[in-house]
């Protein structure tokens, strides 16, 4: 349960100055294992002949994403659960940034909150959310409590690890060259423990979706957790389709085009990752 | 191992500062305990809203008492030894036939970035609908958790391996099939550890959030069930001891394995930074 360290994935070689050909290889090298996963499912489902409960074409998925999207109720499910997301990262930055700090500038703090945070991300968010039901109810609320507490760990941990990395001599530096404790701050301790925290943003962004999305199946109130789990109750596999669909390419959307460049730019602006 | 300092006198001093570095672990939760205590004696809310510490540690001495805390503990770990060992087998050997050749790497790539994202507890209406209710789909559940972070951690160990070793070892008579045990095994095996690690921390989170409505007994069941009768008491005793279970995993079994791996095969330094 290593917080500090993320699977990376190896970044894509960026595309730049491919010419034409170049470019048309590379989207359908990307395409094609979907393309032959599509082409498998539709042989399964044409092969098999199975009721309509338990598997139905791809064709079948896309008319009811189309029809889904129509309908507008696509949008909102949509909405719902980029907005709880979104809600969730800012809030834990707001409270799991300063903590980190505080925490991360007193090596006995340091220490005695590790273990403190391990253990938390032991009992995941979604262990809470029989209690936080009860507290306050089936509600956006309950779902938005168990994001934050999943999302706030890694923060905390990485603000803490970043400030922690920081060479004391860099601070010591500027004090003896009369900067003040704020300016040591803003110049020294947050240039330098960016990079840790936008990892920890990441990592718990991952761990948040899955979180978000676990919530939003118990809880009921809207997301697409509710439409998938929604969906099984009335035996619509096919909107279940469509639902891991949305949540696997939402979050290679926001994970690829949001967080990794941020990455990539804090590391390449303020230094290199430290393990 | 740092090396311990020359010390002339003051060695009271240290012997205390030393023991209460021993100790701050431990600190944070004493405040949380203390918090709880003052909170309970100042509100007096009602035993569904926050049991007392005293109604919890009765709760738990008769879930202990009762067999059903061992029964429960006994059923979540059975799952989570059975779909992690599935994850950890096909997630070395998926590894090592993708980190050990290129193509594959590149066309698998789109593929393992999409199923990555939705591995785990989204699987859970589909699978619900096809297997039912029960073990079968837990343990699917964390072995899709497991698979993918062994996986990616196998394909980035076997890929860090230096070509310049493994034909080396070829060049003096060694078959593929030892150079891959003696070389490129023992290289990866570091990496390979951390993704164990790392993978079993998610799998028993995603082995609670499943538990919670695709099974019939486990932790999970039995916190979920608890907050129909609105057992609060229930609820605490089971997150705590979700947690203390995860922490003894962690810190007392997968952690020593992996630094002992670490610094037979690895990086010294890395073991270091874990600590």
């Amino acid at each position: 349960m290593s917080i500090a360290t993320a699977p990376r994935a190896r970044a894509l070689p960026l595309p730049i100055g491919l010419s034409a050909p170049a470019r048309y290889l590379r989207t359908v090298k990307f395409l094609l294992p979907f393309i032959i996963l599509v082409g498998i499912w539709w042989a399964v489902e044409l092969a098999g002949n199975f009721p309509e409960r338990v598997l139905v074409s791809p064709a079948r998925v896309w008319d009811t994403l189309i029809v889904l999207s129509e309908h507008g109720v696509l949008a909102e499910y949509i909405s719902t659960s980029l907005s709880m997301v979104g809600f969730a990262t800012l809030i834990s930055l707001a409270i799991g940034v300063p903590v980190g700090f505080v925490v991360g500038s007193n090596r006995y703090a340091a220490r005695s909150l590790e273990g403190f945070l391990r253990f938390l991300q032991g009992v995941s968010g979604i262990a809470w959310l029989p209690l936080v039901i009860i507290w306050c109810g089936f509600t956006h609320t309950t779902t938005l409590v168990v994001v934050i507490y999943t999302l706030i760990v890694p923060i905390i941990f990485n603000t803490m690890v970043g400030v922690r990395a920081v060479p004391e001599y860099y601070a010591l530096a500027l004090r003896s060259l009369g900067a003040s404790r704020l300016r040591l701050i803003t110049n020294v301790y947050l240039p330098g423990a960016l990079p840790s925290i936008v990892v920890g943003v990441r990592l718990g962004m991952g761990y948040g979706w899955r979180a978000l999305i676990a919530a939003e199946m118990l809880v009921r109130q809207g997301g697409l957790g509710d439409l998938i789990f929604g969906a099984r109750t009335s035996g619509q596999i096919d909107r279940i389709f469509v639902g891991m669909i949305l949540i696997g390419t939402l979050y290679v959307i926001v994970d690829r085009l949001l967080i990794q460049p941020i990455e990539n730019l804090t590391v390449a602006r303020w230094g290199v990752l430290r393990k | 191992m740092s090396v311990e300092p020359i010390k002339i006198g003051r060695t009271a001093g240290r012997a205390l500062s030393r023991l209460s570095w021993r100790f701050v672990p431990a600190a944070p939760f004493l405040i949380v305990l203390l918090i709880w205590i003052v909170l309970w004696e100042v509100l007096h809310p009602s035993k569904e809203t926050l049991p007392s510490v005293h109604d919890v540690v009765s709760t738990i001495h008769d879930l202990a008492v009762s067999g059903m805390l061992a029964q429960n503990v006994a059923a979540s770990l059975g799952r989570l030894v059975l779909g992690s060992l599935f994850g950890i087998v096909s997630g070395v050997v998926a590894g090592f036939v993708v980190g050990l050749n290129r193509n594959i790497a590149e066309m698998f790539n789109p593929i393992v970035v999409f199923f990555n994202a939705i591995s785990g507890i989204v699987w859970l209406p589909l699978m619900m609908t096809w297997v039912g209710i029960g073990t079968v789909l837990i343990v699917f559940l964390i072995w899709n958790t497991v698979f993918f972070i062994v996986f990616q951690n196998t394909v980035l160990g076997v890929q860090m391996v230096p070509e310049v070793l493994e034909q080396g070892v070829r060049s003096l008579g060694a078959s593929r099939l030892e150079t891959l045990r003696t070389v490129t095994l023992p290289g990866a095996l570091p990496y390979i550890l951390t993704g164990i690690r790392s993978g079993l921390g998610f799998g028993w989170r995603a082995l609670i959030a499943a538990e919670l409505v695709g099974a019939a007994s486990g932790l999970g069941t039995m916190i979920f069930n608890a907050a129909e009768y609105h057992r609060s008491d229930i609820i605490i005793s089971g997150c705590l001891i979700i947690g203390i279970i995860a922490m003894i995993m962690d810190r007392w079994l997968l952690l020593p394995i992996e630094r002992r791996t670490v610094q037979r095969w690895g990086l010294v330094s890395d073991a270091e930074e874990e600590r």
